[in-house]
């Protein structure tokens, strides 16, 4: 039995397969259209899928749509209306898109892949805890969700219980922890959906001298649940979702590419540990009304890496997971899920142990791209790789890392990776600068075998999925500069052999080589989508300042 | 001495049509590389979606949703096996034998066919031999593969008409299309006329016009493709369009090679040119007279078209290409013309 799910119209496009309850296939729109956040229906995400099973759209039983598009449009016809006439530009803006694309899903279905049968529409937060709880390891769990918005909801929490998942509460717009946190992302000049990262990497360079200032802004209560004080927002209204009352608080907005100031990295230092507060007090209340020991976490928010560890480390749940690909890309597999196993009834399936649900290229076919491309190259006899690789990055040099299937969702997990010695102090400098060409400040984070992690690390368990952080023990301090952020932590995915082995055995040798169980990862792009093909890891190679490309057995050298 | 060779693709340098700049690169691959940059925003892949979307369109309509060319060769084999398991039509299949397609290549075609339980039509016919006889000694430069080709095409669309069929599948390489992706979708990819190609299409018009058009017996012979598609619209009615699945689908036959060999039995035949397809025996005297006549043969176009689109090496192909069969091979189908030794 074959579902497939989908998400677009928003942002993150995607496409999942699911065959009997098993996730086979998964891919973002952005990784074959270059776009990044790409919004577009995602028809290429769905050939990958369908070609990765060998099937096409006459073997798919049902098709499961991440939201219920009539309610989100009701909802935005609501606050349209609540702000007029101030919301009337923005309403016959958006009018276009909801008549064309969002609110004729259906017809793009069944015009696009030929599929005839009725969708599943699964409400956006119900999706997104489907996602978390489906690929979690937990027989039964509470579930949180977060993000910016869904139809009227922005936060959710509930219990989910073989294949049932039943919702106790949820938070509705316009009093969105996700919302606020764009907001901001667009007052301190990055653009939204790209931004959020960078404000969180700036948090860490600053004071929450404007916790008080946020504190008028959004009114928390003990159980976790906020109000937005929207005096102070402009919703709908205009080019800005902040208005001026806003700016008293805070200040000006900062111009796109305009300097950093340290006003700016204590706004984003105090909005992260009014998001670490607002999570810990809905997690804790979770706990509270739900009894459970074990929590599961989907939505844009749980992107955030330190949130995350301090839920772990600081609420009573004794383990807790978090869906990979938290945001959007992820609501579509969870869509896919909840159909599949609560309506159908498809048997619980393995828990989610890898994201590497894209697709992979044999030498052959790297081979034949490096040829036509002219570009010399080396094959690697069987398991000297390892050992090459290792030799380079203790060396110093950075490589370019592509082996595998591609990674679903928006971390890097050493399948299109680049890497690099964690110990050079330069390190991350150079490749901020040279490789990402992105700001200085901005971290990178490290691939540590997981028999190491506590030996290094304080405050980190299993991370598989880059999720979380760990706190520098005080014996290494000094050790590993490249990942290490200002307030000692780093950014974490643990490593396993049986999760990843080729990778796994790389960070071995390379151990044994400098005595650091680690490496420096980082996504295998520059201001793009992660690369999906050789060609397009060869050209981000052949444009940035990589030192090698090790495409599967195969090692091209500058 | 031989013309300098493409650094890029396996064509030779050969003016005006293809030339070479200072970086050895011809003019076929240049126009490749600025289409590729003109269309990369809006011109995507062609997708297996684009390709059910067609063939959903006419699904279930007449006795046959479709008619699949079949040579008994591997890419043929796979189209007709992808129509009929994958995408669920009930095909018509249609095989064409001019006389030299090799009994190996037929048994194959029949082992498929009782495979797929599918209704078949084979059709033989000797009439061409004595235009084949004329190219070899006239020393005409038509490409027999040219001239073979209008006959077949019109045949398909005639046998298309007869069964009101509105799809003809081919199993026409990536590398048997030009233009982009949307122009193959919007015309026939024989409907084309590159550069690459006006050199062999100058020779059939100059062929067929001294020694087809002035035959009664090839009274009613297409002069060019674009009168076989002519013909096909007025006098047949046909609006058949011709796709070949593996224009939709990613990879080549590292791909379906394996899969028609699994499902269907299907392997490769013990010779054909260029090496590793499955082309009837006149293709050995084809190439040879266009390589000897142009510097390059309908293959080495085919073959360039899959380098630049990254589906063999240029290594591969020049492989691929060599005429390193034994010359007993050729005396063997010369014989067949009454023309041994005049190639």
């Amino acid at each position: 039995m074959y579902v497939l799910g989908l998400s677009c119209y928003y942002h993150d496009s995607c496409a999942v397969l699911l065959k009997d309850g098993v996730v086979v296939a998964a891919a973002q729109e952005e990784r074959f259209n270059r776009d990044k956040y790409s919004p577009v229906f995602p028809i290429q995400a769905v050939n990958y899928c369908f070609q990765e099973a060998g099937i096409t759209i006459y073997d798919v039983d049902e098709v499961a749509f991440y939201e219920k598009m009539f309610l989100k449009f009701e909802r935005t016809m609501l606050s349209h209306l609540s702000g007029f006439p101030f919301t009337l530009k923005n309403f016959v803006q958006t009018l276009p898109l909801w008549l064309k694309e969002r609110l004729a899903v259906p017809y793009y279905v069944e015009e696009e892949l030929r599929f005839k049968k009725p969708l599943w529409f699964v409400k956006h937060h119900l999706s997104h805890a489907a996602s978390s709880y489906f690929c979690s390891p937990f027989p039964r769990a509470a579930f949180l969700t977060v993000d910016g918005v869904g139809e009227y909801a922005c936060a959710s929490y509930g219990v989910a219980e073989g294949a049932s998942l039943k919702v106790q509460k949820e938070l509705h717009y316009p009093h969105s922890l996700g919302l606020l946190y764009s907001i901001v992302t667009a007052f301190l000049g990055y653009r939204v959906f790209s931004g959020e990262g960078k404000v969180m990497a700036l948090a860490e360079l600053g004071k929450p001298t404007f916790e008080e200032a946020f504190r008028r802004v959004v009114h928390v209560r003990e159980d976790g649940s906020f109000r937005l004080d929207l005096d102070y927002f402009a919703f709908n209204r205009g080019e800005k979702m902040h208005n001026r009352r806003f700016e008293e608080l805070f200040g000006p907005p900062r111009a796109e590419d305009s300097e950093l100031t340290e006003r700016h990295a204590d706004i984003a230092c105090s909005l992260q540990r009014l998001t670490e507060d607002i999570l810990l007090k809905m997690a804790r209340h979770v706990h509270r009304a739900t009894g459970e020991r074990a929590l599961c976490l989907a939505g844009g928010v749980f992107l955030n890496v330190t949130a995350n560890s301090r839920l772990r480390n600081e609420t009573p749940f004794e383990d807790i997971f978090i869906q990979p690909s938290s945001g959007d890309a992820g609501a579509a597999l969870g869509a896919a899920a909840y159909v599949s196993h609560t309506i159908l009834g498809a048997p619980r399936a393995p828990p989610l142990r890898s994201c590497a649900l894209g697709g992979s290229y044999t030498n052959r076919q790297i081979e034949v791209v490096l040829r036509n491309k002219r570009r010399k190259y080396r094959q690697l006899a069987p398991g000297a790789r390892t050992a090459e690789v290792a030799d380079r990055l203790a060396a110093g040099q950075v490589v370019g890392w592509f082996q595998g299937r591609m990674e679903f969702g928006p971390r890097a997990l050493g399948n299109r990776s680049i890497l690099a010695h964690p110990g050079l102090p330069e390190m991350k400098d150079r490749i901020n600068k040279v490789i990402k060409r992105r700001e200085p400040y901005r971290p990178f984070a490290a691939s540590v075998l997981r028999e190491h992690v506590e030996e290094w690390f304080e405050g980190v368990g299993d991370s598989p999925f880059m999720l979380e952080v760990g706190r520098l023990r005080a014996a290494q301090s000094g050790r590993i500069p490249a990942v290490t952020h200002d307030n000692q932590t780093t950014r974490i995915q643990t490593l396993t052999r049986g999760e990843n082995g080729p990778y796994y055995d790389v960070v071995e040798a390379f151990r044994a080589r400098t005595g650091l169980p680690m490496v420096l990862n980082t996504s295998f792009n520059e201001d793009e989508p992660i690369v999906r093909t050789p060609a397009e890891a060869l050209r981000c190679f052949e444009e940035t300042g990589i030192d090698c490309l090790v495409m599967e057995d195969l090692l091209v050298e500058r | 001495m031989s013309a300098p060779i493409c650094i890029r693709c396996v064509l030779p340098h050969a003016p005006p049509d293809i030339h070479l700049d200072a970086e050895g690169v011809c003019n076929i691959c240049r126009n490749f590389e600025a289409e590729e940059l003109r269309a990369a925003a809006d011109d995507r892949e062609l997708l297996e979606t684009d390709f059910l979307k067609i063939l959903d369109k006419h699904r279930g309509k007449q006795e046959y949703d479709c008619l699949c060319m079949l040579s008994g060769g591997k890419d043929s084999t796979a189209a007709l096996y992808y129509v009929k398991e994958k995408y669920k039509l009930n095909p018509l299949v249609f095989t064409f034998n001019q006389g030299f397609v090799p009994e190996e290549h037929l048994a194959s075609a029949q082992k498929t066919i009782d495979k797929l339980k599918v209704d078949w039509i084979y059709f033989q016919t000797p009439f061409m031999k004595d235009m084949f006889r004329k190219v070899v000694q006239t020393r005409s430069k038509v490409v027999i593969c040219g001239i073979c080709s209008l006959w077949y095409m019109l045949k398909t669309y005639e046998i298309a008409a007869q069964f009101n069929v509105p799809i003809i599948i081919s199993g026409w390489t990536k590398g048997q299309t030009t233009g982009s992706s949307r122009s193959v979708l919007s015309k026939c990819a024989c409907d084309q006329n590159p550069d690459e190609f006006k050199a062999m299409t100058a020779a059939t018009k100059e062929f067929m016009e001294k020694h087809v058009k002035t035959d009664p017996k090839y009274r009613d012979f297409p002069m060019s493709m674009a009168d076989v598609m002519h013909t096909a619209k007025t006098k047949y009615n046909s609006k058949a369009v011709v796709l070949s699945p593996h224009w939709f689908v990613p990879g080549g036959p590292e791909e379906y090679v394996p899969v028609i060999q699994e499902k269907l039995g299907w392997d490769y035949p013990e010779r054909s040119y260029p090496k590793k397809s499955t082309n009837c025996d006149l293709n050995f005297v084809a190439s040879k007279l266009a390589v000897k006549n142009f510097g390059y043969s309908h293959y080495h176009i085919e073959m360039s078209n899959m380098i630049r689109l990254g589906v063999v090496t240029r290594e591969e192909a020049l492989e691929h290409l060599k005429m390193d069969y034994g010359e007993e091979v050729l005396g063997d189908i010369l014989a067949k013309l009454d023309s041994r030794g005049m190639v």
